[in-house]
């Protein structure tokens, strides 16, 4: 497996500023995490103000991510990356762009939170949200560890994890059908309910999209849109 | 496992190279030794010229070591490195420019079109009316301009009378893409050109010889950006007559102007490959090391 | 902050110091240009103000008869007995007649050294150009005796008693009389240049020296210029650099240091005593101020072929020319110049040289003006170095006038150097 280092430039100011930008991606990384876990127990606790909170977090998640570009754009300018460098920041202004989306549905969260937290007998059934938002949650984490650490073989199998959620979404979504068949007085309910699940499908795509990144990152292969077995056999 | 071991004794050795306060210096030898085979594609389809086993010795200091390479048809190819690495010996052998230094050796098969141009056969004066060559400072004789780009002619011979010269010296500079800068002063001296005039005219001169390879040492490095950009962008155009070596020291240059790269170290040829993909991916770790600027 | 300013305080301590010594290195300069250029400034002045007398000369207008008598030739005389005439009988004859009152034999004697030996030469000149003068009286101006310039040039102190010098009383009261009646004139000398060498310090001249000096050069340097470049171009650019051309590059250096007297010693040697020519000739000069002239010509053209940038070697040999090419199309006419400097101080060295001409025998005395290479000839500087040495007044400023006839020559061959360099001389 290759190693991957961004350091020991001759221009070490350059370490600093790849060093800097790096830390603010995981910064983001962990502010958005933060965000799908309020965002997730703020719906599961009728929490407005937690919800509400996550969406304040949505402001800081986009200055994040004007940030980062701002500086990748000036790294592009200045240093002229190549190779393993120009990988770094091209993996960087990507990853945030999908950070970012990760935050606008960690928002959409809370919102619908908040709306449900202001309305009357709601049903009970949504808690089955929490066993598919557990798992998006894990694998959002664990693909941020592989961005962390540039880790292939991690990344690889979380990515691995994206059909899974697939399958969950698909459950839950028959769930809240036959739900509403039973019950057409929650149909109202049930959208948003579908609204949450599919904000979290979105976020287990886009944290699978991180994972991809990396390997491009580390492999200099670009696997998207690839069979990922084949793709794992060839290279690891 | 095997290859894993090797690839971290590479790690090792390399490091130790970087990291001057090891004690124990190693013999450019040894450094060379662990390099192992060159990656990449060193054959093409259609070689213009071609390098196998080449091995240069001045007196008892080996500078390059077996180095297979291919030039290919109508391409440009870089060749980049470290200061020392060879690039330029391996450039200057090509169309025997070392031969005026008595101390250099050459061994090793090098072709042009199949031929061997170190062979019995081959006049290393006509060689170098095939192999034409620029070099690192624009070096135009004092002389006219006219007088500049009709010398290569009128040294072989490759024209029958004043009108003839005169369409040679005109096509060439065209060529060269200097003459509507040149065309009122012809009979002016070549030195009174700015830096990257000076370049076009030398290029213009060796097109003049019809060439079929066009060596260049680090043509731009004297050179100001505008005037390098104009060099970069002619030498795009040159591509589709002639083949083109061209040494720089700008990775950006073999970036922007070759199809293939080749990265040199110590005298190896350590990688070559298209310039796309060792521009983003390179395989060695060397040569990432060089082209994201970690030493060198 | 603290350290800024003390690095400004001790550099402020010692600026001071720094340019006093800057400024005094220069007026150190400028003392040494200012003393050299005063003890130029002063050569030039004695030299020219001893030798420039010697550029005029004065003239005796007297009425002459040439009557057949005095000059003791028959009615039919032939070129020969035009020839031995005796013109200065007429002369005499004349000057009696000027001065009527003069009748001691003593006096007579004085009187007619008023008048050049050389006078009678003009007037042999005059008549056998036109035979049909004889019979008939002219007026003609004749150059005055070396006694007489030298007192109307005013190195005659009259103060002194006439037995202690050699110009008398009685004469100065004549010439007095003579220049009273406007009969004495001062011109330009044409015997200066026209003349060779003589015993008659008012006869001599330097055209022979000069011819000499030209023909040796000339032999000099039609030898030594091809040898000496293609001997730096085969070493510079052809020669393997082994341990041979090392000791030739040793050896080439030492000549340049071997004193001037030894070439002579070698010339006398060779050429004339083993090759027998002929003696005194601008040739054997030539030759040996060649093998003099040679390594500084060597050596110089080396260091001018070195200096020619690599780069247009590479360009040349980049085109496909071969060595050769390279050499004679680019690297030679950009050393031209630097080679030129060189010969020219070779050249310079050689027509200042005295010793190893002395001793092949360019030092005779020698009145011809030399035509052809192997006519016996002297040069310039030996001629100075002969002038010097005769006791006649009359020599002390045609030794002047020599040396500033030198200096002209070489400053002739200076500003053709200049102007040669300046031709060849490319940028790049």
């Amino acid at each position: 497996m290759k190693r991957f280092n961004h350091e020991g430039h001759t221009a070490h100011q350059f370490d600093v500023e790849l060093n800097d930008v790096k830390h603010k991606v995981m910064n983001m990384g962990g502010l958005v995490e933060s965000m799908v876990h309020n965002g997730l127990e703020a719906l599961m606790n009728m929490d407005a103000e937690l919800g509400k909170q996550v969406s304040d977090d949505d402001r800081r998640a986009n200055q994040f991510e004007l940030d980062i570009d701002e500086d990748c754009t000036r790294i592009l300018a200045r240093r002229q990356p190549a190779a393993s460098d120009l990988r770094l920041v091209l993996t960087i202004i990507k990853t945030i762009s999908d950070l970012e989306r990760i935050g606008d549905e960690a928002e959409k969260l809370g919102r619908i939170s908040v709306k449900l937290a202001n309305e009357v007998d709601v049903p009970t059934y949504y808690k089955e949200l929490r066993h598919l938002g557990d798992h998006v949650k894990t694998m959002l984490r664990e693909s941020l560890d592989a961005f962390t650490r540039m880790d292939v073989e991690a990344a690889f199998s979380t990515a691995a994890k994206d059909e899974a959620i697939d399958q969950e979404y698909a459950t839950f979504s028959r769930l809240l059908i036959s739900h509403m068949m039973e019950n057409p007085r929650h149909v109202s309910h049930a959208l948003d309910m579908s609204w949450c699940a599919r904000s979290l499908e979105r976020i287990a795509d886009h944290s699978c999209n991180i994972c991809e990144y990396v390997i491009y990152l580390v492999e200099g292969k670009d696997i998207r849109h690839a069979n990922l077995d084949d793709m794992r056999k060839k290279l690891l | 496992m095997n290859d894993s071991s090797t690839e971290a004794d590479t790690e090792k050795l390399v490091s130790m190279n970087i990291d001057q306060d090891i004690p124990h210096e190693q013999t450019v030898e040894e450094i060379v030794a662990s390099l192992g085979d060159t990656v990449g594609q060193t054959r093409v389809d259609n070689p213009k010229m071609s390098c196998t086993d080449v091995n240069v010795f001045y007196a008892d200091k080996q500078a390059i070591f077996g180095v297979d390479l291919d030039i290919a048809d109508n391409e440009v190819i870089s060749m980049i490195g470290p200061s020392g690495c060879g690039k330029s010996t391996l450039l200057r052998c090509l169309n025997r420019m070392n031969d005026t230094i008595p101390i250099c050796k050459v061994t090793g098969d090098l072709t042009l079109d199949g031929e061997n141009i170190y062979g019995k056969n081959t006049d290393p004066v006509l060689l170098r009316a095939r192999v034409g060559m620029v070099f690192q400072k624009p070096n135009p004789f004092p002389k006219s301009i006219y007088e500049n780009v009709a010398y290569g002619p009128r040294l072989h011979g490759l024209s029958r009378n004043k009108a003839d010269l005169d369409d040679i010296v005109v096509t060439s500079l065209k060529k060269a893409g200097i003459y509507n800068e040149v065309k009122d002063r012809l009979d002016q001296p070549g030195t009174g050109l700015s830096g990257g005039q000076q370049q076009r005219l030398c290029i213009a001169r060796t097109i003049a010889c019809s060439p079929e390879v066009i060596l260049m040492d680090e043509p731009c490095s004297a050179l100001d950006p505008i005037a390098t950009a104009k060099i970069e962008e002619l030498i795009d155009e040159l591509r589709e007559n002639y083949s083109i070596a061209i040494v720089t020291h700008s990775m950006q240059q073999a970036a922007r102007v070759s199809q293939r790269t080749a990265y040199f170290h110590l005298g190896k040829l350590v990688e070559v490959g298209g310039t796309d993909d060792i521009f983003t991916n390179p395989k060695h770790e060397l040569t990432e090391n060089y082209i994201t600027g970690r030493f060198g | 902050m603290n350290d800024q300013r003390n690095t400004t305080e001790i550099v402020q301590a010692s600026i001071k110091r720094r340019y006093a010594k800057e400024k005094r290195f220069r007026l150190y300069g400028l003392i040494a240009i200012i003393s050299s250029l005063a003890f130029l400034a002063m050569l030039i002045t004695t030299i020219t103000i001893r030798g420039l007398p010697a550029f005029t000369q004065n003239f005796i207008q007297l009425d002459i008869t040439l009557d057949q008598k005095t000059l003791g030739l028959g009615d039919e005389p032939d070129i020969s007995a035009l020839r031995k005439a005796n013109y200065n009988g007429t002369i005499k004859n004349s000057l009696l007649a000027e001065f009527p009152d003069v009748t001691k034999r003593k006096d007579k004697k004085l009187l007619y050294k008023l008048v050049s030996k050389g006078g009678q030469y003009d007037l042999q000149k005059k008549v056998m150009a036109d035979p049909e003068l004889i019979g008939e009286s002219m007026t003609v101006w004749l150059p005055v005796g070396d006694d007489v310039h030298t007192y109307l040039k005013g190195d005659v102190d009259i103060t002194l008693p006439e037995k202690k010098r050699r110009f008398k009383d009685i004469q100065v009261g004549w010439i007095d009389s003579l220049q009273e009646n406007g009969q004495i004139a001062k011109r330009f000398n044409k015997t200066f240049f026209e003349s060779g060498d003589s015993r008659e310090p008012e006869l001599a001249g330097i055209r022979g020296a000069l011819f000499g000096s030209m023909l040796t050069l000339v032999v000099t340097l039609a030898l030594s210029f091809p040898v000496a470049v293609a001997a730096a171009l085969y070493l510079e650019e052809f020669a393997p650099k082994n341990r041979w051309t090392d000791l030739i590059e040793v050896n080439i250096n030492n000549l340049a240091a071997v004193p001037s007297i030894v070439f002579g010693l070698l010339g006398l040697a060779v050429f004339i005593n083993f090759f027998h020519l002929p003696r005194s000739a601008p040739l054997v000069g030539g030759l040996v101020l060649s093998l003099m002239t040679l390594p500084t010509i060597i050596i110089s053209s080396r260091a001018a072929l070195k200096s020619v940038p690599p780069s247009i070697r590479d360009a040349a040999l980049g085109l496909g020319a071969s060595n050769l090419q390279v050499v004679f199309h680019h690297v030679l006419p950009l050393a031209m110049p630097g080679i030129l400097t060189g010969t020219i101080i070779g050249m310079a060295q050689a027509l200042g040289e005295t010793a190893p001409l002395l001793m092949i025998g360019m030092v005779a005395f020698i009145v011809d003006v030399p035509t052809a290479i192997t006519d016996p000839a002297t040069v310039l500087p030996v001629q100075i170095f002969q002038w010097a040495d005769l006791p006649e007044k009359g020599f002390v400023e045609k030794t002047s006038a020599a040396i500033m006839v030198l200096l002209a020559f070489l400053i002739v061959m200076n500003a053709l150097a200049v102007y040669l360099r300046k031709k060849f001389e490319r940028k790049w």
